[in-house]
């Protein structure tokens, strides 16, 4: 579809890439993701992956991607190396809303869910506004992508992992959780990203102190334009004249990033 | 194989009025309404365009999970989700038929009545060329394939909307049915044309969990895996048909095309390759031109059912 050359493949923490594509990409808003095709010579895997843009390369050369191997496609992505053509569409879907005069921005991300996070939080940063990530990881060697954003001045980042090797032991929600009340009292922002489990549990979190949230869903997807139907939530908007019914959104093109008020939680 | 030529004929005539400028046509349920790929390339280049089925009222589709990827192929099980006939024609069409392409809508219904409706509707809509009657969807509870592989009930299914409307109709088989008799079947019942395969019912199972990956547990597979399958489908068809046949069934370059014309179809769609590559048919279309060039054939319907 739309050519792009491998920048770089960096192996940043065992299992977890950044890849940087040159590419003529229109503007990215944080949030937004390409469709990304494995292997253009084979039929197997066959279905593009979906990849949250992580960051913007210099001069808007090209944008970068996180991504851990987790299965055939992306242990083939990890093979790749500078030079070689990759080939992406994007960018699509809906990104991050700018919400106007948040007390202070919060991102609660939890595993990969960081990857949108750092353009958000850059792009948060630059207007002087407040930022702070929460960020839940499994342990140590999985937390350590988020170094990056601790190179981010003026980002609040806290940490929690599930084995306690770093940050506070137990789960992303959980520290989200005692800092919430203060959060309500400035009047802040929520944008999650990570698990359903989690996400769940941010809304509802957020929800109950009157926070607005916003949630980036991850699905998979074959087409990413709206048009398979493959990658849908039910989004509970059963309203509509009885011939624009939507029960269901598609993650695709409705989102990824939904209010999370919009998602039927019990559903997931 | 002849000497290469310059200029090629690609047109086709589909019968019952339906002419193309070229045999190419994106398949139903992978081309959304038509109007989400404007973005990525011209519709007017395509020989036709099939839109999503359309029933009577809006349908929500199924539960997700939906679909999951299997080797060079996919399963989907979608329900038949779509905005209805109504919504169609005044949201959707109006737009598409500025295009030089035929729109051909695809049909579906839970009853015969249901088909009857909906193609009632849609005759003599300006912009509407084709129908594609629907009698093959694994993914639905009610209609769908429980008419495909019913001889009697196909045929009522066509019959009914063939005195519905004066627009061309196509039916879509399933390679579930009793492919030759079903041909008959549905050419007695006054189909104008004949489209094959519907995806092939599949399954898939988590086996961590012990659990099928679909919500509706089986589900449709299409792409690449499925061509093999849908080309015998196609060349048995073309021992009894009188119709002209569409060749459908994981086609992604024009290389997999000119097997299903080779095998006796008149023009083929690109389903699920719309998913890999949204302008798929257009290197569908350019890569056919090629072919003939390079073979000396004049007209792409010399190749229909040129099988040595």
């Amino acid at each position: 579809m739309s050519e792009a050359v491998v920048a770089h493949n960096r192996l940043i923490a065992p299992g977890y890439y950044r890849m940087g594509l040159q590419w003529k990409s229109p503007g990215v808003t944080p949030g937004q993701f390409i469709m990304l095709r494995v292997s253009a010579d084979s039929l197997d895997p066959l279905l593009r992956r979906p990849f949250g843009v992580y960051d913007v390369l210099r001069g808007a050369k090209g944008i970068e991607i996180l991504y851990r191997v987790v299965g055939r496609g992306t242990k083939i992505m990890s093979t790749l190396r500078p030079g070689d053509m990759a080939d992406i569409f994007g960018p699509l879907g809906n990104g991050f809303p700018a919400v106007k005069d948040p007390g202070r921005a919060v991102m609660v991300a939890g595993g990969m869910g960081i990857a949108p996070f750092y353009m958000l939080a850059k792009d948060i940063l630059k207007r002087g506004e407040n930022a702070a990530l929460f960020y839940g990881a499994r342990g140590r060697t999985d937390a350590a992508i988020a170094t990056d954003f601790r190179k981010l001045k003026g980002l609040k980042v806290e940490v929690a992992t599930e084995d306690g090797s770093m940050g506070e032991k137990g789960l992303v929600t959980d520290i989200f959780g005692k800092k919430a009340v203060w959060l309500a009292g400035e009047a802040s922002v929520v944008y999650a990203c990570g698990p359903s489990g989690m996400l769940k549990e941010v809304a509802r979190i957020s929800k109950k102190n009157g926070l607005r949230c916003f949630v980036s869903l991850e699905r998979a997807m074959a087409c990413g334009i709206g048009v398979c139907l493959g990658c849908a939530v039910r989004t509970g908007k059963t309203a509509g004249k009885g011939t624009d019914r939507k029960k269901y959104g598609m993650v695709c093109s409705d989102g990824p990033v939904f209010p999370g008020e919009d998602i039927e939680w019990e559903s997931l | 194989m002849g000497i290469p030529l310059k200029k090629v004929d690609l047109r086709v005539d589909a019968g019952g009025g339906l002419k193309l400028k070229n045999p190419v046509m994106t398949a139903s349920g992978t081309f959304g309404y038509g109007v989400e790929f404007e973005p990525y390339m011209d519709l007017g280049r395509l020989g036709a365009i099939v839109v999503k089925g359309l029933s009577l009222l809006p349908r929500e589709g199924n539960p997700p999970p939906r679909t999951t990827e299997t080797p060079c192929g996919m399963l989907n099980a979608i329900g038949l989700q779509n905005i209805g006939v109504e919504a169609f024609i005044r949201e959707k069409l109006p737009r598409l038929k500025r295009f030089k392409t035929p729109v051909i809508a695809n049909i579906f219904g839970e009853t015969v009545g249901e088909y009857r409706e909906v193609a009632r509707r849609l005759d003599g809509e300006p912009g509407v060329a084709a129908i594609e009657i629907n009698i093959s969807c694994p993914n639905v509870k009610k209609g769908g394939l429980s008419f495909g592989t019913d001889l009697r009930e196909a045929a009522r299914v066509v019959t009914a909307v063939r005195k519905a409307t004066r627009l061309h109709v196509m039916t879509k088989l399933s390679p579930l049915a009793d492919i030759k008799v079903m041909v008959r079947a549905v050419e007695d019942a006054g189909t104008d044309s004949i489209s094959l395969i519907n995806t092939i019912p599949g399954m898939a199972i988590d086996v961590e969990r012990r659990r099928p990956v679909l919500s509706t547990v089986t589900g449709g597979l299409s792409g690449p895996a499925i061509r093999p399958v849908a080309v015998r489908c196609v060349w048995e068809a073309a021992k009894v048909a009188r119709v002209p046949l569409i060749g459908i069934g994981g086609i992604v370059t024009a290389s997999d095309a000119l097997e299903f014309i080779i095998a006796g179809a008149t023009a083929v769609q690109i389903g699920t390759a719309n998913f890999l590559d949204p302008s798929a048919s257009v290197g569908v279309i350019d890569g056919m031109e090629d072919y003939m060039k390079r073979h000396g054939v004049k007209k792409v319907k010399n190749l229909t059912g040129s099988l040595g």
